[in-house]
């Protein structure tokens, strides 16, 4: 599998073989899309396909779309698909689309696994880099994800964030840091959190500069970078305000975001603690909780400054497990880049307890919500216990990643130390 | 795939690792850099870069916590708390802040009578009823109205009642059972003379007057007793007795509410009648007491007829006993409280069952139709009509007693006095709510003042003190006028405010939030995260004055 000439055919045959296997899947089994639309994993009340309709049905006859509390996406998704024609007759066409998306995202993550980023950055070389895969398994292992291609069946609207933030890296990579800037700014638009991902793109951005239009600056580097993200931001905003005549849009989309005002379950660890919590102390955890997921931007970029590739990584993995409303489909993009670092995976120690975890949540999840909401017999811990569950088991694999990064970088430092047992102090 | 080689391996994947780096096992390893000897134990020393790296990881998140997170904490968890004037407020339900005071003018029309001898007579009658009054709160002041031919007395608000002079034969005194005049009849020689200091007319016009006004004056006082008011204002020579019956006409009273729900339910227990004239028989023989009531009271209407109703008790004779059980509560769809407004429920019931009275009980609500209706203090009627056999309407003649009962009952569970003339039981009415209203919602102040003085972490929202100054502001104007027709619309004002601001939504909640509560929250959630914090601040300020001192002493040797 490592290695291999990977040709233009095979390749072409790859994404073939991805499309078949979703439009199969979308035609073979029609319920299947509607079951899967309103699973809670894949569904979040900002991702959710059968929300976007609902905000579709009103933006189509003028009304806002955020009226009645449903829709909390962003309003540009509503003039995309009203040009698409009408779901209920011609769903090809959104099957179509969404395939497509995850197809050109899983093109970015090729072409990120084949700039050999992840094992030799611009300040490091991993001794290890060798070992590695190439941008056709990475690209294959991402299409065929079981959570992948669940999220795409369910069409939940997470996918466009995914291929957003995938070719704002792959752009970095390749030395253009304009398009990332504005990649970045569309996932952040669409979703919000993908802008905490600026402070390490910004530096991958520096490292992979190409030499003829490098900045030596870092600092006008980082500021023209900003202004490029926040004038793109500036166009989107007013775009959103043209296509829904208010600015009614920033609270429905970030402000339930912000303000957990939403609180169906789902995989995330926020839903029960907000159900449980005293009123009068709701809005300083919500702060709590938004600062936790954020405060770990810094501590990483400036600790793993030299291999930015690897703390997107690792705060992708943070995201989908402390996000405000998370689903596979976050951690089908941590699982997504995970690949990246097969150099570093036997130095990794708990690589079979995270996956046990991983599948046995996988598989014990649905069950369990089902007790609670159809069968009756559980309640509301059940699930609980599962998602708590489940975020162990992605918190274990970022744990045991940054510990596998770490010490590729220590053994470089320390040759003589290669292949001795450590403890950590 | 991937995981295939580490999860062969177990826990110590590590040991084939220079398999797959070349480059590092490469190095030779017995060729160890210096330290490598004294680092069999110790480690060798960290790099100053990796020293200030660690230095900024701690100090980045440490600026979240302090920048971010110290404001977001005092901001999100500090107590807002509008001021109150909390002393005002005690004042209020201390009966300080308003002394009731119901001032009632009572015009005399003496048209026979010289301007200067019915002034006369009319400041002998006020110190006759000065004498009498014992009572400061209730006022009666008397004032000469000017002589008018008309019969009708002028219709103005701030008076409460107007008494004619008629030169007659004897002394007499009649109630206008329409308006609220009193008709006293003298006899000629009975018209003190400018000198003299007494007069029994005077004393016959106060004591009339005194009786007319006995029951309100009881009524009030008795609430006023039962308040807060200190005692000072308490009115004297309430007797017991008197105490405890008002206190029963109390309980049988509803609660003042402005709108009332009157449900009209024709039951029988077999299939007949099936309807009944009861809109006719309402615009007929109730709408006039309604309108009459209207300004204190609005009224809604529904009525509906069940056939084939059983009564909790099939006795044909009802004894005491059996009329609480006679309502069948359980079948019969009489619904507690439609919308917002109290249900009061009369009953109609075909049957021919009778109530048997005792003579002792005879005391009972009514005065009449004791056999076939009886009163359900702050709840409604029941009236039992026996109706032929065959009748499949009862016509709006036959529901002429029942509503006529209904509507006296219907006074009486208003709480209108019991005495007097319909237009003054109704004035009464009015000043007894205004002040029972004016008490409720000052005793209802003290209580929020009282509960804000006591949860010192309450947190009070604006909404409460605007409630509050509201209230205050319509008690105060309610104060003012007692006696008038606006009393009444500021006190109802007053209640309704104070009563929004101490339910507060957001306060209710935080009735039982004790502060040991908020060690329960901080500790399980923020430990976690603030042990590391601290623990990382700690070690890294230990180290620095650590390299500080080993820096100076190096200087020093240096120096040396």
């Amino acid at each position: 599998m490592d290695g291999g000439k990977v040709t233009l055919g095979r390749t072409a045959g790859l994404y073939a073989g991805a499309a078949v296997l979703r439009l199969a899947l979308f035609t073979l089994f029609p319920g299947l899309p509607e079951l899967l639309t309103g699973r809670v994993e894949i569904s979040t009340p900002v991702t959710s396909f059968k929300r976007l309709q609902e905000g579709l049905f009103l933006y189509n006859h003028n009304v806002s779309p955020y009226d009645g509390g449903v829709y909390h996406q962003a309003p540009l998704f509503l003039p995309l698909f009203s040009l698409l024609p009408s779901f209920a007759s011609w769903p090809i066409f959104t099957y179509l689309l969404y395939i497509a998306v995850d197809l050109l995202g899983a093109a970015a993550l090729g072409k990120i696994a084949d700039s050999g980023e992840a094992g030799s950055s611009a300040l490091f070389q991993s001794p290890r880099r060798e070992k590695r895969w190439s941008g056709f398994v990475i690209a294959a292992v991402f299409l065929f994800n079981p959570f992948t291609i669940a999220t795409c069946i369910g069409r939940s609207t997470s996918v466009f964030t995914t291929c957003a933030i995938l070719h704002a890296i792959a752009k970095a990579v390749s030395g253009a840091p304009f398009s990332a800037m504005v990649a970045l700014s569309f996932g952040a638009y669409l979703s919000m959190y993908p802008l905490l991902l600026l402070p390490p793109l910004l530096l991958l951005c520096y490292d992979r500069q190409r030499p003829e239009r490098a900045m030596p600056s870092g600092l006008r580097f980082a500021a023209t970078n900003v202004c490029v993200v926040v004038s793109v931001l500036g166009v989107l905003f007013p775009m959103s305000y043209l296509i829904t005549g208010s600015w009614e849009f920033l609270p429905a989309t970030y402000g339930v975001q912000l303000t957990l005002s939403d609180l169906t379950p789902n995989i995330g660890l926020w839903w029960y603690f907000f159900i449980e919590m005293f009123d009068s102390f709701r809005s300083f955890f919500l702060a709590v909780f938004w600062l936790h997921l954020s405060c770990y931007v810094g501590g990483l970029t400036i600790r793993i400054r030299r291999q930015p590739l690897v703390v997107l990584t690792l705060l992708l993995g943070i995201f989908a497990i402390f996000k405000p409303y998370p689903s596979i489909s976050d951690s089908s993009l941590f699982l997504a880049l995970v690949p990246l670092y097969r150099h570093v995976f036997p130095l990794m120690r708990y690589t079979f307890v995270i996956a046990a975890i991983i599948i046995y949540t996988t598989f014990l999840g649905p069950a369990f919500y089902h007790l609670w909401i159809y069968a009756g017999s559980g309640n509301a811990n059940f699930f609980y216990a599962i998602t708590l569950v489940w975020g162990l088991g992605q918190s274990l694999l970022v744990c045991d990643l940054t510990f596998a990064v770490l010490r590729d970088e220590w053994e470089v430092e320390r040759p003589e130390m290669v292949g001795k047992e450590i403890r950590q102090i | 795939m991937a995981a295939r080689r580490p999860l062969a391996k177990g826990a110590t994947p590590d040991v084939d690792s220079p398999k797959s780096t070349p480059p590092i096992s490469a190095v030779p390893a017995p060729n160890p850099p210096e330290t490598v000897s004294t680092t069999r134990k110790q480690p060798p020393v960290e790099k100053p870069s990796d020293i200030r790296r660690r230095t900024w990881v701690i100090l980045s998140f440490w600026l979240i916590v302090v920048c971010l997170g110290l404001p977001i904490w005092w901001e999100t968890t500090t107590i807002y708390r509008a001021n109150l004037p909390l002393t005002e407020m005690l004042e209020w339900s201390d009966g300080k802040a308003c002394r009731p005071v119901f001032p009632l003018r009572i015009s005399i029309q003496a048209n026979a009578l010289h301007e200067q001898e019915a002034q006369n007579l009319l400041r002998l009658t006020q110190h006759a009823l000065d004498d009498l009054n014992d009572f400061s709160g209730h006022h009666l002041r008397l004032q000469l109205s000017p002589p008018t031919v008309e019969h009708a007395p002028r219709e103005d608000g701030g008076t409460a009642l107007t008494i004619r002079l008629i030169p007659g034969e004897a002394t007499t005194s009649t109630l206008d059972p329409y308006a609220p005049i009193l008709d006293i009849t003298y006899p000629p020689n009975s018209i003190p003379s400018p000198t003299s200091s007494s007069s029994s007319l005077a004393t016959y016009v106060a004591s009339q007057l005194r009786s007319t006004f006995a029951e309100e004056q009881a009524i009030i006082s008795y609430l006023l007793s039962s308040d807060s008011v200190p005692s000072d204002h308490r009115p004297q020579g309430l007797t017991p007795e008197a105490a405890e019956s008002l206190s029963k006409r109390t309980t049988r009273s509803l609660k003042y509410a402005p709108t009332y729900h009157l449900t009209f339910s024709l039951f029988t227990s077999g299939p007949l009648p099936s309807s009944w004239d009861i809109e006719a028989a309402i615009d007929e023989y109730m709408k006039p007491v309604l309108d009459v009531l209207s300004p204190i009271h609005n009224f809604t209407i529904d009525t509906q007829v069940q056939l084939y109703a059983t009564p909790g008790v099939q006795n044909q004779v009802l004894t005491k006993e059996d009329l609480s059980s006679f309502i069948n509560a359980a079948e019969w769809p009489l619904s507690p409280s439609i919308g917002g407004a109290p249900t009061i429920n009369f009953i109609v019931f075909v049957g021919n069952q009778t109530i048997l009275t005792a003579p002792m009980e005879n005391t009972e609500t009514e005065t009449y139709h004791t056999s076939q209706s009886w009163l359900i203090p702050q709840w409604g009627t029941v009236y039992l009509l026996p109706l032929p056999a065959d009748t499949t309407q009862v016509s709006a003649e036959t529901l002429k007693q029942p509503l006529l009962t209904f509507t006296s009952h219907l006074l009486s569970l208003t709480g209108t006095p019991q005495s007097g003339s319909l237009p003054l039981r109704l004035s009464t009415l009015a000043r007894i709510r205004s002040a029972d209203l004016l008490l409720r919602a000052s005793s209802t102040l003290g209580s929020l003042a009282r509960l804000a003085l006591a949860l010192p972490s309450i947190s009070i929202p604006e909404r409460v003190a605007d409630g509050v100054s509201k209230t205050m502001t319509h008690l105060r104007q309610a104060c003012d006028n007692l006696g008038g027709a606006d009393g009444l619309a500021h006190a109802r004002v007053a209640e309704a405010e104070a009563e929004r601001a101490f339910f507060e939504k957001s306060m209710v909640g935080q009735l039982y939030f004790p502060d040991e509560h908020k060690i329960a929250v901080y500790i399980p959630l923020l430990g976690p995260i603030g042990i590391p914090l601290l623990m990382g601040l700690l070690n890294e300020v230990k180290a620095w004055r650590k390299r500080k001192r080993e820096r100076a002493e190096k200087e020093a040797k240096k120096k040396e």
